[in-house]
């Protein structure tokens, strides 16, 4: 069997870092990338640095790709921004950052690899959203809207892309103790974790798991799915 | 890159979508063949795999151009309504990402 190429963004610290280490145990080729150094030691992994929202360097980085890789297995667009703050105490640039990073970027890792992804056997998109959105949770409009966003473009990418066999999914993850949520108060976690089915905390495990459900080449059936860890709906 | 090396790309693609296509349903490799739009012989995602192929083939000749066009799916308008429209929006893209 052929070594699978991932791409997953954001791939420096946190989730990212959980993923890549995952693949990379699994043998796969992980191309990660973010906008400090990569962190990862590994003769399959291969790092680029850049900004996710900056349309000239991802076209530069699949450019470059090209060259490397005849396909693309799936993309893992984790890179992501939060931010606490009041709706009305937001400021433009903030809002702009926010949708730049988690919009934007998602938005131009999938367009940019679609190209790749079609020559592979079972392709795949995987995005990531957050239990902020069902929960509709106060202090986040701006990040929960920015992830609204990437669930409709996860589900029509589905539709439009389905006919070359790409599925696209995403994950929506409970509170996890990543650097994401550091800023976030302890008691406002709590209460979090209180209006979940499963009243615990997450863990880049149960992420793994479901990413690698929707890896699977038995999971091309499902597409344009939203899935919450916690038991939140 | 001249607007015949362009062309030269564009028929390509064309033969890798026939690879697909039954016999009756081939397209013609011409500089005449409306490619989208009316009488065109794609349909929207049949276009978008088309300008996929174009697009990497040109990054094979080391040229890194985004085929994505506000007009895209517009009827009249599109710049890729047959194969003579995208040579010329090929050509002028390849000429104002050197300048």
């Amino acid at each position: 069997m052929t070594a699978r190429n991932i791409l997953i963004t954001g791939s420096s610290r946190g989730l990212g870092k959980e993923l890549a280490e995952h693949f990379l145990r699994n043998n796969c080729v992980v191309i990660g990338c973010s906008r400090s150094e990569g962190g990862i030691e590994h003769p399959n992994y291969h790092h680029y640095q850049l900004d996710v929202a900056s349309p000239d360097q991802v076209a530069n980085l699949f450019f470059e790709l090209r060259k490397e890789i005849k396909y693309l297995d799936a993309v893992i667009n984790n890179a992501g921004v939060a931010s606490m703050n009041a709706f009305a105490l937001t400021p433009v640039k903030t809002f702009q950052k926010i949708f730049d990073i988690n919009v934007q970027g998602t938005f131009l890792f999938c367009q940019k690899a679609l190209g790749l992804l079609k020559r592979a056997t079972h392709p795949r998109i995987v995005n990531m959203t957050t239990v902020a959105v069902p929960l509709q949770l106060e202090g986040e409009s701006i990040y929960a809207a920015s992830k609204s966003a990437v669930e409709t473009l996860t589900q029509i990418i589905a539709k439009e892309y389905g006919c070359f066999g790409i599925t696209c999914n995403a994950i929506g993850p409970s509170p996890i103790e990543t650097s994401l949520i550091k800023g976030v108060p302890k008691d406002k976690i709590d209460k979090l974790v209180k209006r979940q089915a499963i009243k615990k905390m997450a863990t880049p495990a149960d992420v793994i798991n479901l990413v690698d459900f929707y890896l699977r080449p038995e999971s091309s059936m499902i597409s344009g799915q939203v899935v919450y860890l916690g038991g939140i709906s | 890159m001249e607007k015949a090396d362009i062309q030269k790309i564009i028929f390509a693609a064309i033969e890798m979508a026939n690879n697909l296509r039954e016999e009756d349903e081939k397209i013609t490799v011409s500089v005449q063949t409306a490619l989208y739009g009316q009488n065109g012989e794609l349909d929207s995602m049949g276009l978008v795999s088309f300008l996929i192929d174009v697009e990497e083939s040109l990054q094979d000749s080391n040229i890194q151009i985004s085929l994505s066009d506000e007009r895209a799916m517009s009827q009249t308008k599109s710049p890729f309504r047959n194969v003579q429209t995208l040579t010329d929006y090929i050509d002028l893209l390849i000429r104002e990402s050197m300048e």
